[in-house]
């Protein structure tokens, strides 16, 4: 049985540039391999949120309203609806002085049962010495 | 001169801010620009809002992600892209984006 494992990290702010975005949707869609997989075979993404890159877990995006885009709050729920590993770095979190209370933890109103995770940046370490392919964005 | 300034990203622009001079200085945080006014990394405001200057953050980028008018530093006025309009034509002569 053979799993690959993908790290998904995500250090860029929203919106401005693509790349944020481009992680959600990479490791969203990377769900979608499995029809070309053999029997037994799979992928495991994890989305890792680090630097300025957990500015994009603040709640309360309000994209589609300005930009008329989906926001990066929807493509993370979307991510925890397909029960995708999201990690947020603590020291990150900290640094900039926000709250579990203010981040996008989980995607309860779309039915996703799966919850984001503040861990230490070395548990984020472990998820990348982990992976088969990192994918910096 | 009055200069005004868009300012639209958090990690580069701030080493100019601090050389700009001019007689009237308006800067307008913009896209992501706005942490400046919202973010307050290790505990403190952004080194950019301690220039002599009006400082103008614009509520759309602000709201898209996921910031209101009440998590800003009170330096900082909100104002919509029509209030950025009127700032363009009525308060600086020379307008540019960093």
């Amino acid at each position: 049985m053979a799993i690959k494992k993908y790290a998904f990290v995500v250090k860029s702010l929203p919106y401005k540039i693509e790349s944020s975005r481009l992680a959600m949707t990479h490791a969203i869609s990377s769900q979608t391999v499995e029809i070309y997989l053999e029997d037994g075979e799979n992928v495991e993404p994890v989305i890792c949120f680090i630097g300025d890159g957990v500015l994009n877990c603040v709640k309360g995006h309000q994209a589609m309203k300005h930009y008329g885009v989906t926001s990066l709050e929807q493509h993370i729920k979307n991510a925890l609806l397909l029960d995708l590993k999201v990690l947020i770095c603590k020291e990150d979190v900290d640094k900039f002085g926000l709250s579990e209370a203010s981040l996008i933890m989980d995607a309860e109103d779309i039915g996703g049962e799966t919850k984001a995770q503040v861990v230490p940046y070395s548990e984020i370490q472990q998820a990348l010495d982990s992976a088969d392919h990192l994918l910096f964005n | 001169m009055k200069l005004g300034v868009f300012m639209s990203d958090y990690r580069s622009g701030s080493d100019v801010i601090e050389r700009l001079q001019a007689e009237k200085l308006g800067i307008i945080l913009v896209g992501n620009g706005v942490y400046h006014a919202a973010a307050k990394e290790n505990g403190g405001a952004s080194s950019v809002l301690s220039k002599q200057a009006t400082f103008y953050v614009l509520v759309e980028d602000l709201e898209s992600r996921g910031f209101t008018a009440a998590n800003i530093d009170s330096r900082v006025k909100v104002v919509n892209y029509g209030d950025v309009v009127d700032l363009i034509f009525n308060d600086y002569e020379k307008i540019i984006w960093i």
